[in-house]
């Protein structure tokens, strides 16, 4: 009895997130009829045309996918390198001057970035930053450091003083102690920030409206922001859930590939390695 | 290829705020010989080493290696080895990277580095092991890692930090010898902290008992045993501990439990509390008019209802009762 509960629950929990996005796939295989005629009849209404019209479009649906591709890697490895030192400078502090910074860390982590899109517009404006992939990083770096940063440097602090303290009785520089000691045991919490700030950038919608406006260098949310508004008298259903699918393929794969690196990060620290 | 050294601290002193953890120590290891800091725990002796290594600073005085001053210089250049109390390999090695990273960060070339690491696997006994994940080992099997890592530094001065803590009675009792053998193969001074008497006396050849971050005595296990400078020492040396009788003249008298004997007149008048038999020996709690004495005996030695014990003049430790100091000529053992 108790087993046949539990199994209930977790299907239940898995109906509660999978929904959704079962619903988009049903839909992005549907016909705009079918979808309005209801449950009538699965038999017929299947379709691949929503694919065909999102991938056949100009520019192209790939045109968009590595855009964000292209822009979530970059902020990732920028974030990456900038926070990986900052935390453990941190880490290896004690006193106020930790406590400070790492208060000031937190509360920059979580200030509503929304309100400072109109400033970073300007700012985009005045340095001539708009219409590049490459700027868009900018703020996509700055924006997730706060948090890379904490997470890094909790993970940073788990690591037994002693091992680095032998490495450094054994001669290693600094740069060689990460490397070769810390790095390679901070591996799944480097992962699972690193996959935070990728789904960070991958998701960000204001930011990327703002500064971008050549359809050929959109990013994933803005483009399909633009495919949901592009008819007056007709909501695109098919078309839209069908770039749903596509935008949601490439963060499956990255989890599917980084999956036992996720859970021990999440994990981290809860039991005694 | 490796030079003798010495080791010397001159008035060492580190303080943490307005507390003192160490407070001038001086000490002297030769080269070759293997020192235990003995004490009970949080009187600084893990300090001690931790400054040597450089890895705590040193806020007063100097440490000197084979005369040169190393006291502000950075740890990696000291060409000192440590062992840890937790061993500290790197969990993400096998035994042989754990081994051979150092070497091969510090530019050893790979043929020397091989041949090094075939010597020093031979000597400890890791041959079986080199693939193997830390977590895949033995507690004594990790810290014959971390002795082997430390001595492939080629170290001029080889610190231990509580080596033996993690391991099970009989297992110490096993690689005391082996450890001490060693230690003492080497030409680097060495030294051991511990709190285990036991294995100070086991492995060093020389004990510097420190207390509150103070040296309070340091010398061979002889020394300390039938000449201890101080109360304390008295009271730390020696298991089951010294018996200290309280004088009217505002002195104490120390009689280690091992030295009283049973006598048929005069003495003191004793009444049994408890008895401990361990065979060879018994432990006896007694009950006397100067307060609780504790007796060890032969074991077969037969304990009566009234017993009287006395000892020797020759064994009897005086000592000042407020300060602890020792008083007068101490007995004919050198």
């Amino acid at each position: 009895m108790r087993g046949g509960t539990r199994t209930a629950l977790v299907a239940l929990l898995l109906l509660w997130s999978l929904g959704p996005m079962l619903w988009q796939l049903y839909t992005s295989l549907r016909t705009p009829e079918a979808l309005l005629a209801g449950a009538g009849g699965l038999a017929g209404g299947w379709t691949l045309a929503n694919y065909g019209a999102v991938l056949g479009g100009d520019p192209p649906f790939w045109r968009y996918l590595l855009n964000s591709t292209v822009v979530g890697a970059l902020s990732t490895l920028l974030t990456l390198a900038l926070a990986i030192p900052c935390a453990y400078a941190l880490s290896r502090r004690r006193g106020l001057l930790r406590l400070l910074v790492g208060g000031g860390l937190l509360a920059a982590a979580v200030f509503p970035y929304v309100l400072l899109f109109l400033a970073l517009l300007q700012v985009a404006r005045q340095l001539g930053l708009a219409n590049s992939l490459l700027a868009l990083c900018l703020p996509y770096a700055g924006l997730q450091l706060p948090l890379a940063v904490l997470l890094l440097q909790a993970a940073f602090a788990e690591l037994p003083p002693e091992l680095e303290e032998s490495a450094v009785l054994e001669g290693f520089s600094l740069w060689q102690r990460l490397r070769w000691i810390l790095l390679p045991l901070m591996g799944p919490a480097v992962v699972s920030t690193g996959l935070l700030v990728f789904l960070f950038s991958w998701n960000e919608f204001p930011i990327a409206l703002t500064w971008i406006s050549r359809s050929e260098l959109l990013t994933l949310a803005p483009a399909m922001a633009r495919i949901a508004g592009s008819s007056v008298y007709t909501v695109p259903y098919g078309a839209f859930a069908a770039a749903t699918v596509l935008g949601s393929v490439p963060l499956l794969a990255l989890l599917l590939l980084f999956q036992r690196q996720i859970v021990a990060g999440l994990t981290q620290g809860a039991i005694k390695g | 290829m490796t030079k003798t050294a010495s080791l010397r601290l001159e008035g060492l002193c580190r303080r943490i705020g307005e507390r003192a953890i160490l407070d001038g120590i001086n000490l002297e290891v030769a080269a070759g010989e293997c020192l235990a800091l003995l004490g009970p725990s949080g009187c600084g002796k893990s300090t001690v080493l931790r400054v040597i290594a450089g890895l705590d600073p040193c806020d007063e005085g100097r440490i000197l290696l084979d005369g040169r001053d190393i006291t502000h210089r950075p740890p990696a250049r000291r060409r000192v080895a440590m062992v840890f109390q937790s061993y500290a390999l790197y969990p993400h090695l096998s035994v042989e990277r754990n081994l051979t990273l150092g070497m091969e960060l510090r530019g050893v070339p790979p043929e020397q580095r091989e041949q090094e690491l075939a010597a020093v696997l031979e000597l400890l006994q890791l041959g079986g092991l080199r693939r193997r994940r830390p977590a895949q080992l033995s507690g004594g099997q990790r810290q014959r890692v971390a002795l082997a890592r430390a001595l492939l530094r080629k170290p001029q001065l080889m610190l231990l930090d509580e080596p033996m803590s993690n391991l099970d009675a009989q297992l110490r009792e096993e690689l005391r010898p082996q450890l001490r053998a060693i230690l003492s193969g080497g030409r680097a001074p060495a030294i051991h902290v511990t709190h285990d008497q036991q294995e100070a006396m086991g492995i060093a050849d020389r004990i510097a008992v420190l207390h509150d971050g103070r040296l309070q005595q340091c010398g061979t296990p002889r020394e300390l045993y039938h000449h201890p400078a101080n109360l304390f020492v008295a009271g730390f040396i020696g298991r089951p501990q010294i018996n200290l009788l309280p004088q009217d003249d505002g002195t104490v008298v120390g009689i280690r439990p091992e030295h009283l004997v049973a006598v048929d007149s005069g003495g003191v008048p004793v009444r049994v509390r408890s008895r401990e038999w361990h065979g060879a020996s018994q432990q006896l709690l007694l009950e006397s008019a100067q307060g609780p004495l504790r007796w060890t005996c032969d074991g077969n030695q037969e304990i009566g209802e009234e017993l009287r014990l006395g000892w020797e003049p020759r064994h009897e430790h005086r000592f000042r009762e407020a300060s602890g100091e020792r008083l007068g000529s101490p007995g004919r053992h050198a």
